[in-house]
């Protein structure tokens, strides 16, 4: 069960579909894992539903009704249907990488860490999956923006908590840290950032000019 | 023109059915024309709903005037259209009809604008709903009785939450776009939203 989680204001922009594309599948995906943040989507959805309900209603033509009632036999259209079963990876993700981790293009970045960038489209958010070696370490680092990252498989720790799978965490511009993979297993993570990160270590900072938002 | 009818008669259903059924099923007017609409594909039922619905979804298309009067018409069909395809899955338990459609309208909201700013993307927002599934009933009736207290205090928000909630989700702006058109800080404009979310008693089971 996860132990970190989105917050209500992300909560409800996603619900009310106002959240970038890569974001509100970071957060899909933490959905597919936490019950608890279902049933808040689900009563801020009852608010927009609601808040329909209640709109002043603008008058619609009868032409309208007549070719929607003539359209009602058209075939519908093919429809992706959903999470396969038996799959411990979120539906969603499944399908932006095709079945499995291990298949996936893995660009190394340092000794403990690889980067595999997915395309969702949104061009102002990078959405791409982060593997740190089991027991390695992330340099320190800070981000221009935000960062979404949500824990995929085994789990890391930030010296402020652990995190393991279905865990949010939410990380704004000013935020420093240096995230270590736990111990035994590596550390797959989804993140999003709508900025490059930058290292923050002098040990380090020489790979900034190197780093680029793959946003798309 | 297709008069709207007034939400009266809805309400009365929804309120008769509330303690009468212990399971959480839904007996309103609009969650009864939906099941009538996925078992029996039942053109009357549909017209019906669409007289009533059709209006709001407009209405909907319209908020923030972000889409023109012809584009209004064609998110009305789409979303029409996709009502009786997907009323099979209605499951009255889980949803009321009017959140059931406000779902469907947002869905078709979002990737009609993606599609008029030529935005590709291999996903559509449908891929991104999550169903909840397999609840136990317990947890099902306590979701329900949630719901019915969100209608029930929607009325009661004063008018600067309520504003703030029309732009969040009648004009699907996000946070920061509603603070600059309101031309309030970003952080009046949170904490609008938290007093809303705590009047409304979403999540009374967090933390």
């Amino acid at each position: 069960m996860a132990k970190h989680h989105p917050s209500n204001d992300l909560l409800m922009e996603y619900a009310a579909g106002s959240l970038p594309i890569a974001q509100a599948a970071c957060i899909s995906a933490h959905l597919s894992y936490c019950d608890r943040c279902r049933r808040t989507y689900d009563q801020l959805q009852t608010v927009g539903g609601t808040m329909l309900e209640r709109l002043e209603p603008v008058p619609v033509s009868e032409t309208l009704l007549d070719t929607v009632l003539a359209r009602l036999e058209d075939p519908a259209p093919l429809a992706y249907s959903g999470q396969t079963e038996a799959s411990e990876i979120p539906g969603l993700l499944e399908r932006l990488i095709n079945k499995d981790f291990g298949q996936l293009m893995w660009k190394r970045v340092t000794r403990a860490l690889s980067v595999s960038y997915l395309s969702t489209g949104d061009i102002q958010h990078e959405f791409a999956l982060l593997r740190i070696a089991a027991g390695g370490r992330i340099p320190e680092h800070t981000h221009g923006g935000n960062e979404m990252t949500l824990v995929l498989e085994g789990g890391f720790s930030d010296g402020r908590d652990s995190y393991h799978p279905g865990d949010f965490i939410f990380r704004s511009s000013d935020d420093t840290h240096a995230p270590v993979a736990l111990d035994g297993e590596d550390c797959i993570c989804l993140t999003v950032l709508d900025a490059p990160l930058r290292f923050t270590s002098w040990q380090h900072r020489w790979l900034n000019p190197f780093l680029k938002l793959r946003a798309g | 023109m297709v008069e709207n009818k007034s939400g009266d008669e809805s309400n009365s259903g929804r309120n008769s059915g509330k303690w009468a059924v212990p399971t959480g099923r839904r007996t309103d007017e609009w969650s009864e024309c939906l099941v009538l609409i996925g078992n029996s594909n039942d053109r009357a039922s549909f017209t019906r709903f669409f007289r009533h619905f059709a209006p709001l979804i407009k209405a909907f298309a319209l908020a923030g005037s972000s889409l023109s009067a012809a584009h209004a018409d064609e998110l009305v069909q789409e979303v029409m259209l996709k009502v009786w395809q997907k009323a099979s899955g209605f499951n009255p338990e889980k949803a009321a009809a009017s959140t059931w459609i406000y779902t469907i309208a947002r869905n078709c909201r979002t990737d009609m604008f993606r599609r008029l700013q030529k935005f590709d993307t291999p996903l559509a927002a449908d891929d991104l709903n999550i169903e909840l599934e397999g609840e136990e009933p317990f947890t099902v009736l306590h979701t329900r009785r949630g719901s019915d207290r969100i209608k029930d205090l929607m009325g009661q928000l004063p008018p600067d939450q309520a504003q703030i909630l029309a732009k969040v989700y009648m004009e699907g702006k996000s946070h920061s776009e509603a603070a600059a058109e309101l031309d309030l800080p970003l952080g009046t404009v949170k904490s609008r939203v938290r007093l809303a979310i705590q009047k409304l008693q979403v999540q009374m089971d967090r933390q």
